[in-house]
């Protein structure tokens, strides 16, 4: 095995409670002083990459981020955990990541010409999906404009010798198994829940990742050396109208007694 | 008293919070939280336990050494005394509509104020009272503000200066955003791993890794948590405060928490140490004050005494709040037939809580006793059968 790219996102902390302020619009979604992580599905890909690199020796894996300068902190949770060296994508700060500016399509546009710059590359594992924007498309996307096979929502990732990848996959009924043959192009794999328990940072590691490479490049240049056209790039596909919190649950009402339920019961006309 | 639990406001510029003395903890937590304050007293039973009794019992707590304890905290209280008459110190009841009911007020007072140097401060006897001096109906807590940036690491040691020296350097690289540290023993983290619900698992498995084992060791375990206000440089100080304990070989090893799920996990196993040692046998229980510096002595002097005595088959537990220097010994005896247990179990208690024996073996140690020691409730039921009142005493 030869490379494997592991695309990475910095999402709000999951367990973070979401403020909007509405009359901020679109987008007003509170993200000062908010606790920032790596996302959660992203993290299982990493793992991933790092158990099959220690079961193929020589296999390179390679963390990328496109976003603002704190992802090189996420960067270097990948290189920390396990990860050779980081590339980092730099946005300006004030480009929106949770799907307002840069949507999967732009991101998708972006990876796919990492890939081809980087050559052989055999695997990319991504994170289903991401917890702010919960869009599941950019591996997809990725897939079908390298014109490469593809499995998402992977439980289990088997290689084979000959480069195949078998890959159980969690449908809605249960589980499906696929199998992706080598074919010259990277497999896309997108990563589940169950597929894996994300290590943590050891200090050695810790100390290890530190001196790990990470380049870093703008999201300007990037678009210029791959040939793309940034304002393509930066407009995103889709316009999100509103963003709005769910409305507060209401809350139960108690009531002293048998009759005094059926009473409320027949009130609401939910009994006869 | 637990139909007795209203909030009743949380002032958002002193940040007092004021109510009932049957509000169960996390509900306290969860109001302060979403005003954007923080609860400062945080305790394990937090889900179950009532404002009320963590102050009669002055309850500690895993930020003891960031926020000090209840005598500091509680800026305000309302008591019932064994009289029925109504003692109102520094809390605002303007919102409680049975104000008007009571008939006999010792004090009044209508605001919880942040400070108040007003005559002698009588709620301190009620703070640790346990009730015996009247009962707690209402609190007014100062609430700090609540920190945004949180970082916890485990830290695995081999001895305890090792530990000594991480109370140090936390203190001058951490400074103002250190909020916990807390030990855990090897045998504490051998019953998280027996007996524990689940979590953590996968950390502990490492923790307690084959080679370890191996290697005959019994580390230590210190959980340090920083909470502060920018996440920025509060990540780059653990940085700095984590390397320079890995480079001068304080710490053999050590697992950053990179989100909330890892932050939960860690607090999770020091959690579990109370249940999961509940869980491997018949417990006794000391919460004692030590000196710093001799804190862990305390295992083997507790071990060596066992020993004298004749005691076997006992395991020795150490975890606790060791920035504060309190800890928490269990000695846990092994599940064997009852007999052997309840002979064993009378021995402990004559051993250690024979107040002689005990204030002796205390004093010239310096320890202070911070709670009675008990036998778990099965212990108390099998003594009843085997004891006549003579003998225990």
């Amino acid at each position: 095995m030869r490379k494997i790219l592991v695309p990475i996102k910095r999402v709000i902390d999951y367990a973070q409670k979401i403020r909007v302020d509405p009359s901020k619009g679109a987008q007003g979604v509170q993200l000062k002083n908010v606790k920032m992580s790596m996302n959660p599905f992203c993290e299982i890909a990493v793992e991933e990459a790092i158990q099959l690199k220690e079961q193929n020796k020589g296999a390179e894996v390679v963390a990328i981020s496109v976003g603002p300068k704190q992802c090189t902190e996420t960067i270097r949770t990948a290189l920390a955990m396990g990860a050779d060296r980081g590339i980092h994508i730099e946005t300006k700060p004030d480009v929106r990541g949770d799907y307002i500016d840069l949507q999967p399509w732009a991101i998708a546009t972006l990876l796919k010409g990492v890939v081809e710059k980087e050559d052989a590359v055999d695997l990319v594992l991504l994170g289903k999906q991401s917890i702010d924007s919960d869009c599941g498309q950019t591996g997809p996307l990725l897939a079908g404009l390298l014109n490469a096979p593809q499995a998402t929502f992977a439980a289990n990732i088997e290689r084979g010798d000959d480069g195949s990848f078998t890959v159980e996959r969690e449908t809605d009924t249960g589980t499906e198994t696929i199998k992706l043959n080598a074919s010259g192009k990277p497999a896309v794999i997108t990563c589940d829940l169950r597929l894996n328990t994300p290590r943590y940072p050891t200090m050695p590691n810790i100390m290890k990742a530190k001196k790990k490479p990470v380049e870093t490049i703008s999201l300007e240049d990037m678009v210029k050396e791959l040939g793309l056209d940034l304002d393509e790039v930066l407009t995103p596909k889709n316009e999100v109208v509103e963003v709005y919190e769910p409305p507060p649950r209401k809350e139960g009402e108690t009531v002293g007694s048998i009759d005094e339920l059926l009473g409320k019961l027949k009130e609401k006309g939910l009994v006869a | 008293m637990e139909y007795m639990n209203r909030i009743y406001k949380l002032d958002e510029y002193s940040g007092v919070l004021t109510c009932d003395a049957g509000c169960i903890l996390q509900s306290l937590h969860d109001y302060a939280e979403e005003k954007g304050y923080l609860f400062p007293l945080d305790i394990g039973s937090k889900g179950t336990c009532q404002i009320g009794g963590n102050v009669s019992t002055n309850a500690g707590g895993h930020h003891f050494f960031r926020f000090g304890g209840l005598h500091g905290t509680v800026v305000g209280m309302e008591v019932v005394l064994a009289d029925g008459r109504v003692l109102r110190m520094n809390v605002d009841v303007s919102d409680d509509d049975n104000n008007d009911d009571c008939t006999h007020r010792f004090q009044q007072s209508s605001a919880s104020l942040r400070k108040d140097n007003t005559g002698y401060d009588l709620k301190q006897l009620f703070i640790g009272g346990e009730g015996t001096l009247g009962i707690v109906t209402k609190v007014a807590v100062a609430c700090p503000a609540l920190p945004t940036s949180k970082n916890v690491a485990l830290l695995v040691c081999n001895s305890y200066s090792d530990v000594l020296q991480i109370l140090k350097t936390s203190k001058e690289e951490l400074g103002e955003i250190l909020s916990a540290i807390e030990l855990i023993d090897s045998n504490t983290m051998k019953f998280v791993q027996k007996y524990g619900s689940g979590i953590g698992d996968h950390l502990i498995s490492e923790l307690l890794s084959p080679e370890a084992e191996a290697a005959d060791k019994q580390p230590l375990f210190i959980l340090v948590e920083s909470q502060g206000c920018d996440q920025e440089s509060d990540s780059s100080k653990m940085d700095a405060f984590l390397t320079s304990l890995y480079e001068s070989s304080t710490i053999e090893n050590g697992f950053l928490a990179q989100d909330s799920k890892h932050i939960e996990e860690i607090w999770g196993i020091r959690e579990s140490c109370n249940p999961s040692v509940a869980r491997a046998g018949y417990v006794h229980k000391f919460d004692v004050s030590i000196r710093i510096e001799a804190y862990m002595e305390v295992a083997e002097e507790v071990s060596d005494a066992l020993e004298n005595a004749n005691l076997s088959d006992l395991t020795v537990c150490v975890w606790g709040h060791v920035a504060d220097g309190n800890a928490h010994i269990n000695i846990v005896s092994g599940q064997c037939d009852k007999d052997a247990v309840v002979q064993k179990q009378l021995k402990i208690c004559i051993l250690f809580s024979y107040e002689e024996k005990w204030l002796d073996f205390c004093g010239t140690r310096h320890w202070t006793i911070e709670a009675q020691v008990h036998v778990t409730n099965q212990g108390w039921s099998c003594l009843g059968a085997h004891v006549t009142d003579e003998e225990f005493i």
